[in-house]
């Protein structure tokens, strides 16, 4: 078939050299982009992946999208038992490449095994967004996204702190610009902030020189957090996962005192700020602050482990993935894998990103924090694929399959 | 409170008018109305008191349509009869200004905004070409020119904040004109300001309040940056500048050097009758029959919020009609899109709104009640139209130089 290649998984090895890791047990579900070492990898060109009815009936020569369906066509066909077999014993398991060069699951080792899946993300990622939703015009490249956010577009529920409740999005928006409630939030907000500003070193002020608003370190925090603060909404509890996360970077090491003050923002005025007006019907039963104290609490005795510098057999990736896996493990009640785990962008020879970032800015002058948090903020926007502004949901669905519950 | 026998009210109507078709009362108000508009301009002393009588019986602000636009062009009336206008505009403005206090203008026009798509159409079609002009730009500069209190700009920064990983510096000036209270705006500003700081948008806030007239701002007040790019926003702005002076406004805005203007104004022409009383009378009462009839329908029955904007319609009316030359505060002379764009063409050159913010504005206008939909600007006008049961009453188009 042409547009097809074909090849060992096996070269370059698992991301995973660290031997302290489990070995993958080939039931389990696997991280994203960790194929079987064993499997067959296969190259589709962009043509043949999004070709729809790949699946032929020998038969009658008609075309299905998935085998499952051409299963059940074929049995239409009151064929014989012998000859309903399929023919050849059961394949080697396959997995595919993304066709773009560029793209980190281009490469074997991070090949996704799935074909609906690695067609999926090569249109989300890289395809033109054709479908688009009539009542909010979001735009979308899978037809199945598109579907599933029209079932819940304009079914979500917006609370003020005031205690009103908006059904539409921009009428709650303006309506919060102008709330009092708003006063008091920017106050206590304004006031964590410069409560931990005065027992920060003088480089924070440094970011506080961008000429208008001091504030304006939200932005530069966590891209996530920032969408946060204005929109009140369940699918946002995944971020708060992510950015405590990356809160926590900051206390990885005391000498870093810069990122402790944010961070204590984070949990402090931010958080629990957030986290007070988080309250919708259906969800009630939801954790809201208990969901990050266990990671809160988690987080930081992984990283305590490490003095000033982590043991040479433990590579910053891996501790990534312990982070990550650590972040997965409590936000599942959610939708269960938001896109922490594919937090690891550290294909084998990529380490060296995170390298500089935990390792050496742990020692790093003040000066640095600038540094930390720009790259930072680009660390976060590859975990969620750069789609890191979205309050419907977007960019947290490209990770995780559509929520049953319709939050996306 | 309502009028608790409104069929009473329209048999003494059938009556007075000494009509046999009961059916012919149903649109009673506007008959009576011009009838004596008619009179008016005709100087038929005899008549105008008769008909002026008559509709102070059937006239009642609380009760309902017909009721109201009654009552509302009453006061027109009597002060175009009496040639007390202006005083009376005057009267009214500063009672206006009194009562209002920033929480009962921001309760009124929120209101409206949930109800109804009448300001928020031109918000939404306005911000969308505004963010398309200015994509990309570090800094930005919004002079807006309005008459909705800032309402617009909430969505604008969430879509600052969001579109991209970079917020670009927004500086918004406001210019401010008699008709709002000063310290109303000052409230607003720090609202803007504490919001912005929300959304993580670098934010600069800054009034014009010291002209009398529109047409008084020039460039220099307005402190323009180096480097920054510039938009500017009149909603319901144009009107307010004398017919004569608009010519001139228009130009000055071309000195601004904006990379886009946003123009929305409502749908009629109160402007080239300027000379015929009775003309621009059927079409006063041809254009706020229509915004009375959005209102009742989009509002709950009894709405203090509706009361308030109701009362707003009546200062235009009065200052229309009853009011001439440019001695009291704005200038209230609508024009319809298409002679606008004839004045607009002189200083810039239309562009179209782009799919994305038809796409957006379709969207804005299915969360309302059925009854509004878009229509694009045909021939020589540019634009596009809100309207209501087919007929335009809201027109938005953007302008670059």
């Amino acid at each position: 078939m042409a547009g097809e290649a074909v090849s060992k998984a096996s070269q370059p090895l698992n991301p995973c050299p660290d031997p302290n890791l489990p070995p993958v047990v080939k039931k389990k579900r696997n991280l994203p982009g960790t194929p079987d070492p064993e499997a067959e990898v296969i190259a589709l060109s962009p043509g043949t992946l999004l070709a729809t009815n790949r699946f032929l009936c020998e038969i009658c020569g008609k075309g299905f999208q998935r085998d499952q369906n051409l299963q059940l066509h074929r049995r239409g066909h009151n064929l014989p038992w012998k000859l309903k077999q399929r023919s050849g014993k059961e394949p080697r398991k396959r997995v595919y490449v993304c066709p773009e060069e560029s793209c980190i699951h281009h490469n074997p080792a991070r090949a996704l095994g799935d074909l609906t899946g690695i067609k999926k993300h090569f249109c989300r990622k890289h395809g033109e967004k054709k479908w688009k939703c009539d009542k909010c015009s979001k735009r979308y490249a899978v037809q199945s996204d598109w579907k599933a956010h029209s079932k819940t577009c304009g079914t979500r529920e917006y609370r003020c702190d005031c205690g009103v409740l908006f059904s539409r999005r921009d009428s709650f928006i303006t309506h919060r610009a102008f709330c009092d409630a708003l006063a008091e939030e920017t106050a206590r907000v304004s006031a964590a902030y410069t409560m931990t500003n005065t027992t920060s070193i003088g480089s924070v002020d440094s970011l506080l020189q961008d000429g208008a608003m001091t504030p304006n370190i939200w932005k530069h925090l966590s891209p996530n957090l920032k969408p946060n603060i204005m929109d009140r909404e369940v699918g946002q509890q995944d971020r708060h996962g992510c950015s405590s996360w990356m809160g926590h970077g900051g206390q990885l090491d005391n000498a870093f005192d810069g990122t402790t003050a944010m961070s204590e923002i984070n949990q402090a005025g931010l958080v629990d700020s957030q986290l007070s007006w988080i309250h919708f019907n259906k969800l009630s039963s939801l954790p809201t602050s208990n969901t990050l104290k266990p990671l809160t609490g988690s987080v930081p005795s992984l990283f305590t482990s490490l003095p000033h510098r982590p043991a040479p057999d433990i590579s910053a990736t891996a501790l990534l993935q312990k982070a990550a896996q650590v972040g997965a493990i409590s936000t599942t009640p959610f939708s269960g894998s938001f896109g922490l785990p594919e937090c690891q962008n550290t294909s084998a020879g990529d380490g060296s990103v995170f390298d500089g970032l935990l390792i050496h800015e742990f020692a790093a002058s003040n000066t640095d924090e600038v540094n930390y948090i720009t790259r930072s903020r680009s660390m976060l926007r590859d975990c969620l694929g750069g789609e890191t502004r979205d309050f419907l949901g977007v960019g947290v669905q490209t990770l995780c399959q559509p929520s049953a519950n319709g939050w996306i | 409170m309502q009028n608790p026998h409104p069929h009473h009210h329209q048999a003494s109507a059938s009556c007075l008018l000494e009509l046999d078709d009961p059916d012919a009362t149903e649109k009673w108000a506007a008959e009576l109305l011009r009838e004596c508009a008619r009179a008016i301009s005709e100087k038929d002393s005899g008549k105008i008191h008769r008909l002026l009588w008559m509709l102070n019986e059937l006239a009642s602000p609380y009760g309902d349509c017909e009721q109201k636009l009654a009552s509302y062009f009453l006061q027109a009336l009597f002060c175009k009869a009496t040639e007390s206008g202006e005083r009376c505009y005057k009267t009214s403005l500063s009672v206006a200004e009194m009562s209002h206090s920033f929480e009962s203008t921001r309760k009124v026009i929120l209101q409206f905004q949930e109800v109804s798509p009448w300001t928020t159409f031109g918000h939404a079609a306005s911000n969308g070409a505004i963010l398309e002009a200015l994509e990309g730009e570090a800094k930005l500069h919004i002079i807006d020119i309005s008459n909705t209190y800032c309402t617009q700009w909430p969505t604008l920064l969430e879509a600052l904040a969001t579109r991209n990983d970079d917020s670009p510096h927004l500086r918004l000036t406001v210019v401010a004109t008699a008709g709002v209270g000063g310290f109303v705006m000052d409230e607003i500003g720090q609202r803007m300001g504490r919001f912005a700081r929300l959304m993580g948008v670098p934010f600069e806030f800054h009034v014009i309040r010291d002209l009398s007239r529109l047409d008084e701002l020039r460039e220099e007040e307005l402190g323009l940056r180096e480097g920054e790019a510039v938009a500017v926003n009149c909603i319901g702005a144009l009107r307010r500048v004398g017919v004569e002076q608009r010519q001139a406004f228009i130009r000055m805005l071309r000195t601004l050097r904006p990379r886009v203007v946003t123009v929305v104004e409502e749908e009629a022409d109160f402007t080239s009758c300027s000379g015929e009383f009775a003309v621009c009378f059927d079409e006063c009462l041809r254009f706020y029959t229509t915004y009375l009839e959005t209102l009742e329908e989009s509002f709950p029955p009894t709405s203090n919020e509706r009361l308030a904007l109701e009362r707003e319609c009546s200062r235009s009316i009065l200052r229309v009609l009853a009011c001439d030359g440019d001695r009291v505060g704005d200038c209230e002379r609508r024009e319809k899109g298409s002679q606008w764009c004839r004045r607009l063409i002189e200083a810039f050159s239309s562009n179209s709104f782009s799919d994305d913010v038809v796409d957006d504005l379709k969207a804005l206008l299915k969360r309302y009640r059925a009854g509004w939909s878009l229509m694009p600007a045909e021939g020589d006008a540019s634009g596009l139209y809100l309207t209501w049961k087919q007929q335009p009453v809201v027109w938005a188009c953007a302008w670059k130089p």
